[in-house]
């Protein structure tokens, strides 16, 4: 006799329940606490332990580019220049290092900061020189000073 | 005409140096590194180079993983084109923005092509009967930087 479903009095019960726990309690053992041990509490805080590293990868690099600009900063206050003016004149002379580099290089090759910062101040004042112009005044133009009485 | 707050700029003033003698400056600092590449009285070199889209300060015998495939197989000597900067201990070479491939010459080896290790990526709002589970496996490459060369031709 060919049978192709089972009788309705035959039920199906999970035998590998041990491994599906453990899946979820692996990722748990080093909490805090009960929840590394029971698996509804454990279900919980690995679920929320996965959302948080998601969103964590995503602020890391806004984070490491905080402390990168910190560490550019201190470094060029130390040679005398401010950080806008040392990356907007870094830019202008046309080296494209990024923040990573920068901060590295800062670190651990103090001489090659050194020149990058002369190079920058350098840059600063062609560029004030450049604002200034001829120092002529104006074609057209009269200045005079209002007294008032 | 009298002098107001806008006469002079608010910034002090500067001058620069007379632009014949430092010419003759630049010229005798060029000749001097000039000299000491071609005597070879440099130490060890580091570079910073632009590769996979990134920016990476390396030396010799370095290791650097990258996050993505490379169409190399493993043991492919490699030359890295985009070199920002070269330095020694005494002198850099600084790009603008890149230096010349005569100049500078970075060789590396494909070490290794792995995967990285399975990352988890899950998205759950609470109350809304939502979640969503995703196991993301990157591909990665290891290369080892095997030299750094300058040659001798600044003018």
């Amino acid at each position: 006799m060919v049978v192709l479903s089972a009788a309705r009095w035959v039920r199906s019960r999970l035998s590998d329940r041990f491994w599906r726990v453990q899946e979820v309690l692996k990722y748990a053992r080093h909490f805090r606490g009960r929840k590394n041990r029971c698996y509804k509490l454990a279900v919980r805080s690995v679920r929320r332990a996965f959302v948080r590293s998601t969103k964590a990868r995503r602020e890391k690099k806004r984070f490491l580019r905080a402390l990168w600009i910190t560490r550019i900063e201190a470094a060029s206050l130390e040679h005398g220049l401010k950080y806008p003016a040392f990356i907007s004149n870094l830019l202008k002379s046309q080296v494209e290092l990024n923040r990573k580099v920068l901060a590295d290089l800062a670190i651990y090759e103090p001489k090659t900061f050194k020149s990058l910062a002369a190079l920058a101040q350098r840059r600063r004042q062609e560029g004030f020189l450049a604002a200034l112009g001829d120092g002529k005044e104006p074609e057209g133009i009269f200045s005079r000073i209002v007294h008032h009485h | 005409v009298a002098k107001t707050s806008l006469t002079s700029p608010p910034w002090p003033e500067v001058k620069l140096p007379d632009p014949v003698e430092e010419a003759k400056y630049h010229a005798e600092v060029v000749r001097k590194v000039n000299g000491l590449i071609s005597a070879g009285e440099y130490g060890r070199l580091f570079a910073v180079v632009h590769f996979a889209s990134k920016q990476w300060k390396i030396t010799n015998e370095d290791l650097i993983m990258m996050d993505n495939v490379l169409e190399a197989e493993c043991g492919d000597r490699i030359r890295m084109e985009k070199v920002l900067l070269v330095g020694a201990d005494d002198f850099t070479l600084i790009g603008r923005p890149l230096l010349g491939k005569d100049l500078v010459r970075v060789e590396a080896t494909v070490i290794e092509k792995t995967e990285s290790w399975p990352k988890v990526n899950m998205r759950f709002w609470r109350r809304h009967n939502f979640q969503r589970k995703k196991i993301i496996v990157n591909p990665q490459t290891v290369l080892r930087i095997n030299t750094i060369e300058i040659y001798p031709c600044l003018s």
